[in-house]
């Protein structure tokens, strides 16, 4: 039987690839038989990444700030130039911070709105496009959270965004249905990456404690939500749309 | 940074009068774990420093914590 979830032939771009899930997601890609486009700030990181995958030759790194619009049309048309039309989009870059209302200033959150939301969507319109994505369809990944389901104190800026995402999934879904460009959101539990272990929960024993405990499976690894995005770029998922696959350890599940 | 600081501080932990440098804040009435929370994520926002809830613990006064984010930045 042909593996239904090969990325054999698949062009597909990773944002954030240079940390955490979005490395692991496009190491994951690679091994799948993908041809992955990886971008994000850090050159130094994202070299690192590429030498984790599988045929390292055949990927594409680009440094890129995703606040960058101009720079970001420029990227995606050289890299359809290179690679051909596109299959797959994951969005994957983002931030994260614990901060309670009061120390919530419009400056904090136009930047959490910029990372997490602007680029995503803008990153997506240029996937979208006739001249960029493939004839066949293809599959937009959004990085949501448990946070855009449920709340935690302290976590209001990030919910805020993440929920934005999961919303927009579900009219994207509908709008690109007809050209069969699939939108769904992933929304991990605490995954053990560069963010989460940098968050303030992560530095004292007992907050982290407590952050494990809400797990009923333990903390996830970035492949937990890697091999999620396999599936959701491949044609093992060509019926799923609109979706948002929560992938939490059981957080979400009391 | 110390006059900053402390005006800083009134507003964060909403008190009507001036915090100084010798208040034991936890006797403050309003103080709570969201009182604590906003502290640590002010002095992670502002000075890039996380106080581990164990050093929070041995600090009394908003002196002591000043003392630790200039011995750490």
């Amino acid at each position: 039987m042909e593996n239904p979830f090969s990325l054999a032939g698949k062009n597909i771009i990773v944002t954030g690839a240079s940390s955490g899930i979005g490395r692991q997601t496009a190491v994951s890609c690679s091994q799948m038989g993908a041809r992955v486009v990886l971008i994000a700030r850090n050159t130094e990181q994202l070299n690192m990444t590429l030498s984790m995958m599988q045929s390292p030759e055949s990927h594409l790194v680009y440094s890129l700030d995703l606040a960058d619009l101009d720079g970001m049309e420029t990227v995606i048309k050289d890299i359809v130039g290179k690679t051909g039309k596109l299959h797959g989009l994951v969005n994957a870059a983002g931030i994260s911070t614990t901060l309670p209302l009061k120390l919530i200033s419009n400056e904090k959150l136009e930047e959490f709105f910029k990372t997490n939301v602007y680029s995503a969507i803008q990153m997506s319109r240029l996937f979208t496009k006739q001249v960029n994505v493939s004839t066949e369809g293809g599959s937009v990944i959004f990085f949501s959270s448990v946070m855009g389901i449920v709340g935690e104190s302290g976590k209001t800026l990030y919910s805020l965004t993440k929920g934005a995402l999961v919303s927009a999934t579900k009219s994207l879904a509908l709008e690109f249905a007809s050209k069969k460009i699939r939108f769904n959101a992933v929304s991990p539990g605490v995954v053990v990456t560069p963010m989460s272990q940098n968050a303030v929960y992560s530095k004292d024993e007992e907050s982290l404690n407590r952050i494990i405990a809400l797990h009923p499976l333990g903390l996830g690894m970035p492949v937990d939500i890697s091999n999620a995005c396999v599936y959701l770029l491949s044609d093992a998922s060509r019926w799923v749309t609109g979706s948002n696959l929560v992938i939490d350890g059981g957080y979400t599940a009391r | 940074m110390e006059a900053k600081f402390l005006e800083q501080f009134t507003e964060l932990l909403e008190r009507e009068t001036p915090v100084t440098l010798e208040d034991v804040f936890r006797e403050y009435d309003n103080w709570d774990s969201l009182a604590y929370l906003s502290v640590i994520s002010f002095v992670d926002e502002e000075y890039g420093i996380v106080i581990p809830r164990e050093e929070f613990g041995k600090m009394k006064t908003i002196k002591d914590i000043i003392t630790f984010i200039a011995a750490n930045s």
